[in-house]
């Protein structure tokens, strides 16, 4: 990111949204929202000491709960550009009208409470949507605990305790008494692979990351115990399923097939009960931590995304590529291109892959002046229009626009590059205005009636 | 009701660029659409089972103007289909809700009186006194209202600026119309076939029909009549009368709130109504939708679901 | 062609060029036999069919229509034939009111890979409208 930020040629734009986006390729026309992080990043230095004269408290996200931060943050160490920002809803010159402490200590005037959202427009050629996504609610399994019990966290809390710079500095324990675990039980697949009550699919990452998980708790706490609760263990890529056998084997990680039905807590201990399918016996451990391998889902920004870009997606909020083995990177929007688990969950070097592709593709679309397209469009005749636009509402492309004619009237206009050629305008079109050109109404009656002409003339031969 | 209705044109006329409502007819029987645009002409307006007529029909042709329309609880049905499209917008529209008991169905009232030679229509308590230069005859409205009426699901405006009565009952769910589908349904396809061809040969291609809905906003872009495309060709023969008929009735599915206006303004007699209904029920079952009831609801042919729990899988 | 044979009806097929059309070469390239009587019009999308194009061919002669697509949830154009579900549902169950008695048109899903299944489809429906019959309902009007 930082390499990012520093290239000329690269535009970063941070804590801004999108707010929307017209046009079609080559020409959208996209508007962003700014939104004030009420500190001018002009003057900042990043120097910090706002954050370090901050009075007011307040839960962490980024470190899920786990710890604190300061009305006015930045939300991680490295955080792109260098510069905080402040929670209104809990600084206390808005909450108290009191306090203006960082206002006052700042040594360059920096912090600005007038500070206003400052939406920007601008034209651009392609877009790249890359929106990531969110983790799986454990809390749905209420038999786990989760969100109940202290001590059962999930894998990204189990990130955040090991980082350095996180709530613990970098130390595993348990939240409840903040002392070391001896026994951490894993739990995979919680979430996924789940029909009724959580997501029918694989997220594809778990499997690597809770071995990942038991490597670094064993490298930090050398006696302590891993268990891993699994159905499957999935590790396709180069040197995955080498990683898992060494978590296994020089790790010593205890790998149980079988699934969890239940945890509580006991004495300040929890007891996790699980089967042991392989063996066909039901277990019962005592563990100190449990760490649940949630899955990965949509984010729920995704809505709004989709919506603003007209974008497809599944019944999982996952954005739909134009073709699954042909096309994944692509949308059925011309100009529009997909990147990383936006578009399904996959792991670092899938999605770094996608993030090139896209690119490769926007460059390539980039290095000609003009687009050539398919000829099997859809056009309008303007005189037939009555300007319904039941084309336009069902067009899978969002390929249709409206336009003034000369004599006023508003009528669908087809943007030729985006249109798909499925011909729905057409089967839609009350009036027969617009039609699919080499597929046109006229064309397939012409087909029916020659083909039964040819029948008329056997049946009289 | 009807002074109610004389003082809220008159109160709201100012704003508006002209007011459709009902007024005399060119007979005792028949009432018709009138526009009202100077405070003078409000007093010509009037309200009884004559009128008849979906002055929402108006609506797509006056798009641009403010105007205000009278509308019983079928009429606002026709209004809210057409907000729901887009093709008319809320702001332009100021309706004047009735509350409806029924309209006359002048065809059954020809099989008891001479239409012909009427003088005076007067009208009691559920009852029209009609009375020729031979006889006078009073007749319950329940024997001569027309069949949508009998079984009325929407007798008050779903939608309305204001409401110039009280709120009526549902006098039922249809049930007379979806009768006459019934009636069909219990024929043989080939008998239905040989029904709609006696029926369609007196079609003679006026497009009243179509000029009476207050959907059929294509009018003179009509695919009926087109060349390119060309679905239907000028041919004098059952066959294309029964083309225009299907072709209309499937332009209309999702769309039409059957309020029977094209029967009515049918010159030939033709049953129109219940070709219509049965694409209404049809998609009454399969997705629950009625038009014109719900704001903002899309026609179901217009949207989709990926899974349609109606919708059986094909047999192979 | 023997007169001694019965007769080919006049039966109509709308394919959709992704899907159903490639299963129909699938079945062709895998020499499974089909009937001949099954006319074939390629169109790029199950969803571009009007159905008012299904009532043009029984008008045009027809004996029976099928309209064969991708399987809901595999359109090319990703919705072309959710929409054509529901208005083919619809003309299916509409057509029997107008006098075209069921089983003269049907509507199905075949994918590209699905030779086996076309032929099964073709060959069944096929077969179904030779049991109906030919449809008589314009014999007279010319």
């Amino acid at each position: 990111m930082l390499e990012a930020s520093q290239d000329p040629r690269i535009k970063l734009l941070t804590y801004a949204e999108l707010e929307e986006v017209k046009g079609y390729v080559g020409n959208f026309e996209v508007k962003i929202r700014k939104k004030a992080r009420l500190i001018d990043e002009t003057r900042c230095t990043g120097c910090g000491l706002c954050i370090e004269r901050c009075p007011t408290f307040t839960s962490s996200e980024w470190d899920l709960g786990l710890g604190q931060r300061k009305a006015v943050y930045k939300p991680f160490p490295q955080a792109i550009p260098n510069v905080p920002v402040i929670d209104s809803e809990v600084c206390g010159h808005f909450t108290t009208g009191l306090c203006s402490v960082c206002e006052k200590i700042c040594p360059v005037g920096a912090v600005d409470w007038n500070q206003r959202d400052e939406v920007i427009e601008e034209r651009f050629g392609a877009l790249v949507v890359a929106t990531g996504f969110e983790l799986f609610d454990p809390s749905l399994y209420g038999e786990y605990g989760a969100g109940r019990i202290k001590d059962v966290i999930t894998g990204l809390h189990f990130e955040r305790m090991v980082n350095p710079s996180g709530p613990t500095g970098g130390h595993l324990v348990r939240p409840s008494d903040f002392t070391e675990p001896r026994r951490v039980v894993f739990i995979q697949c919680v979430g996924s692979r789940d029909a009724e009550r959580g997501v029918p699919y694989c997220s594809g990452i778990c499997c690597m990351y809770t071995a990942k998980q038991v490597i670094l708790l064993k490298e930090h706490i050398p006696e302590a115990e891993a268990v891993v609760f699994y159905m499957d263990i999935r590790a396709p890529a180069k040197g995955y399923e080498e990683f898992i056998r060494r978590a296994q084997e020089e790790y010593g990680a205890i790998y149980i097939r079988g699934r969890v039905g239940r945890i509580y807590e006991e004495d300040g201990k929890l007891i996790v009960q699980g089967t042991d399918t392989l063996s066909g016996q039901a277990l019962e451990l005592e563990a100190d931590l449990v760490v649940l391998a949630t899955g990965v889902v949509a984010p729920q920004e995704g809505d709004r995304i989709g919506q603003l870009l007209a974008l497809a997606r599944d019944d999982y909020g996952f954005f739909t590529e134009l073709h699954p083995k042909l096309a994944p990177v692509e949308t059925m929007s011309s100009g529009i291109y997909l990147a990383g688990c936006c578009q399904g969950p996959k792991d670092i070097p899938a999605s770094v892959a996608q993030g090139s592709a896209a690119a490769g593709k926007v460059m390539a679309l980039f290095s000609k002046d003009e687009l050539e397209s398919d000829p099997q469009v859809a056009q309008v005749k303007d005189l037939r229009c009555i300007g319904c636009f039941k084309c336009r509402d069902v067009c899978p492309y969002g390929a249709i626009e409206e336009k003034e004619t000369p004599w006023k009237k508003m009528v669908a206009r087809v943007v030729e590059t985006v249109c798909g050629g499925c011909g729905l305008c057409t089967a839609t079109c009350p009036t027969g205005a617009i039609q699919l050109q080499n597929f046109t109404d006229n064309q397939l009656l012409g087909e029916v009636e020659s083909l039964c002409l040819g029948w008329r003339r056997e049946s009289a031969a | 009701m009807i002074d109610k209705l004389k003082e809220a044109v008159r109160e709201h006329l100012e704003e508006l660029e002209l007011v459709i409502g009902y007024g005399e007819g060119y007979d005792p029987l028949h009432a018709t659409p009138i526009f009202v645009r100077r405070p003078e002409e409000v007093d010509r307006l009037l309200w009884n089972p004559l009128c008849v007529y979906n002055l929402a029909t108006y609506l797509y042709g006056l798009k641009g103007k403010k105007v205000g329309v009278v509308v019983k609880g079928c009429d606002s049905r026709s209004v809210l289909q057409l907000l729901n499209e887009g093709l008319i917008s809320r702001e332009e529209v100021f309706l004047f809700g009735l509350p409806c008991s029924g309209v006359l169905d002048l065809r059954k009232l020809a099989e008891r009186v001479d239409v012909g030679r009427v003088e005076e229509v007067s009208w009691q308590e559920g009852k029209i006194l009609v009375r020729t230069r031979e006889k006078e005859e009073t007749i319950p409205l329940e024997e001569v209202l027309q069949d949508r009426c009998l079984s009325c699901p929407y007798p008050t405006p779903l939608i309305y600026d204001v409401l110039l009565g009280d709120p009526l009952p549902p006098k039922g769910e249809n049930e007379a119309l979806l009768r006459q589908v019934k009636e069909l349904e219990e024929l043989t396809p080939p008998e239905r076939l040989r029904y709609w061809k006696e029926e369609l040969e007196r079609c003679i291609r006026c497009y009243a029909c179509r000029n009476a809905c207050p959907l059929c906003v294509c009018q003179d872009w009509c695919a009926a009549e087109a060349r390119d495309p060309h679905w239907i060709s000028m041919r004098d023969g059952v066959k294309e009368k029964w083309m225009w008929q299907v072709l209309h009735a499937l332009h209309l599915a999702g769309r039409c709130t059957g309020c029977g206006e094209c029967e009515r303004a049918c010159p030939m007699g033709i049953p129109l109504l219940r070709i219509r209904m049965k694409i209404n029920a049809e998609l009454r079952e399969l997705f629950d939708y009625e038009a014109g009831v719900k704001e903002g609801e899309r026609p179901p042919l217009l949207t989709y679901q990926v899974s349609e729990p109606k919708i059986e899988e094909p047999k192979w | 062609m023997s007169g001694m044979e019965e007769r080919e009806r006049r039966i109509v097929g709308f394919l959709c060029n992704w899907c159903s059309y490639g299963g129909a070469d699938t079945a062709g390239v895998a020499r499974l036999q089909q009937p001949t009587d099954l006319r074939i019009l390629r169109v790029p999308c199950s969803g571009r069919v009007n159905p008012l194009l299904v009532v043009k061919a029984f008008l045009e002669g027809a004996d029976g229509v099928l309209v064969s697509g991708c399987h809901p949830g595999d359109c090319h154009y990703v919705e072309g034939n959710y929409y054509a579900r529901r208005r083919l549902e619809l003309l299916k169950r509409f057509l029997p009111f107008m006098g075209i008695e069921p089983g003269r048109f049907e509507y199905t899903w075949v994918s590209s890979s699905e030779g086996q299944r076309w032929q099964k489809v073709a060959t069944e429906f096929v077969e179904e409208i030779h049991r109906l019959g030919p449809f008589a309902g314009w014999e007279d009007e010319g």
